[in-house]
Formats: structure tokens, C-alpha cells, sequence
């Protein structure tokens, strides 16, 4: 009895599992190549409306996986991240997060505004 | 004759860079700039979930601010305050800041100290 109750517990911990698995930076660096098009240069301005696009560098993941969702499920407004995040599946969203909490900083960013 | 007031002037400079250096920083932390008042109010409320300075987020679901373009907080912000960005927490935060206030928000933030930077890819192996 004691031990059907354990189980039923540990099926239910299993349960509760993100559908994901934690991401992984290697492969997470491997998808992120169209991310660098435009996160990747300093300064690089989003065309209209006119605002710098945003550093994603030492960001923190569950952030980062959170605003792929939003943009995939369209609750963030943004045609071209729309597009790049509606090919992904949730496990290259945590890759890609998992890459860009660590990934290296470009040379040229010096701390700024 | 000329090379003696570059001389004087590079000590001059120096001792003028260390005195005003500590009374600089404490100054910092007390004025935020033209909209001081206001901001001294709003900060401590985005501080409360984004942590100290905008570097240090309570829960990982929320982003580090410090050190982030002004702009596109203020983008950010913009389109909370309109809705257009779709967030129940944000868009009851943002929904009162004025353009002032989201403008000296942003300008606070971007020139915090901060964890976070432009990334590159490494080069193939």
C-alpha cells in the first residue's frame, strides 16, 4: 500500500515535468545562427519601429525560452521573430536559451547604453 | 614654458579625478537625472521583480534590464502600456508611466552595470 502510494507520487513528480528536456548549449549553438544575423552586432537597429534589438548575451534562459513562446504563440508582436520562432520546437528554444546565457561576448561590446 | 602647464595640467587632472570620484558615485545613487522624482518612486517598484539595479531578476522567467538598450526598453515598455506586448503583470506596471517616465526608466537601466551583453557565435573547430 505504502509502496503503490510511493509510486502513484513518483509517476505524479514525473508528470510534472517540463515537456522539454534542460537545454543543451552545444546544440544550442548550432541553432543559433540566424539569431546572430542580428542579436550578434552591437547596436544593430531593429528598421521600424526604430529601437536597438535587443542584447541577448548573459541573458537568463527561462527569460529567453519565455519570449520564444510569446513570439512563436503570436502574445509578442514581431513578424520576423514570429518567423524564426514558429520553426522551432520547445526543446530548440531551451537549447538556444541554454547557448545564449553563456555564449561569448562579441569584442566589440563594451559596456554602454 | 608650454611643457610645464601640460604638466600641470595632467596633475591637476589627476588629483581632480580622485577627489571627485567617490563623491561622484553617491551622488549617482541619489540623482537619476532630470526626472529624479518620479523615478525614485517608479524604481523601487521594477526593482521589486528585476532585483537591484535591474541585474538581478527574482525568478529566471524575468529578464536583466541593466545594461540593456534604453530603446528597446522603452519599446518594451511602450507596448505593454498599449497592450500590443501581452503581459498581465507589465501591462498593469506600465500602464500609468507617462513618455517621461518610460523615457528615464529605460536611460536608468541601459546604464546600470549588467550581467548581460551582445553575444557572438565561436569560431567552427
Amino acid at each position: 500500500m505504502k509502496l503503490a502510494r510511493r509510486g502513484i507520487m513518483a509517476l505524479a513528480a514525473l508528470l510534472s515535468l517540463p515537456a522539454a528536456a534542460a537545454g543543451d548549449p552545444a546544440a544550442g549553438r548550432d541553432k543559433s545562427d540566424t539569431c546572430v544575423g542580428c542579436h550578434g552586432i552591437p547596436f544593430y537597429v531593429n528598421a521600424y519601429p526604430n529601437y536597438r534589438v535587443p542584447k541577448l548575451g548573459g541573458q537568463q534562459p527561462a527569460y529567453l525560452v519565455a519570449a520564444l513562446k510569446a513570439y512563436r504563440s503570436g502574445e509578442r508582436p514581431h513578424p520576423t521573430m514570429r518567423a524564426q520562432a514558429s520553426s522551432m520546437t520547445d526543446q530548440d528554444m531551451e537549447d538556444i536559451a541554454a547557448f545564449l546565457t553563456q555564449a561569448p561576448r562579441h569584442p566589440s561590446d563594451k559596456a554602454e547604453k | 614654458m608650454k611643457r610645464a602647464v601640460i604638466r600641470l595640467d595632467l596633475k591637476t587632472l589627476l588629483i581632480g579625478a580622485a577627489a571627485l570620484a567617490l563623491p561622484s558615485l553617491s551622488a549617482q545613487a541619489a540623482d537619476h537625472g532630470a526626472a529624479g522624482a518620479a523615478i525614485d518612486q517608479l524604481l523601487p517598484v521594477c526593482q521589486s521583480c528585476h532585483g537591484e539595479h535591474g541585474a538581478k531578476p527574482i525568478v529566471p522567467e524575468y529578464p536583466v534590464l541593466a545594461g540593456q538598450y534604453a530603446s528597446y526598453i522603452e519599446h518594451a515598455l511602450k507596448d505593454y502600456r498599449s497592450g500590443a506586448r501581452k503581459n498581465a503583470v507589465m501591462k498593469a506596471q506600465a500602464a500609468n508611466l507617462t513618455d517621461a517616465d518610460i523615457a528615464a526608466l529605460s536611460q536608468y537601466f541601459a546604464h546600470q552595470a549588467s550581467p548581460i551583453y551582445t553575444f557572438k557565435l565561436e569560431q567552427q573547430k
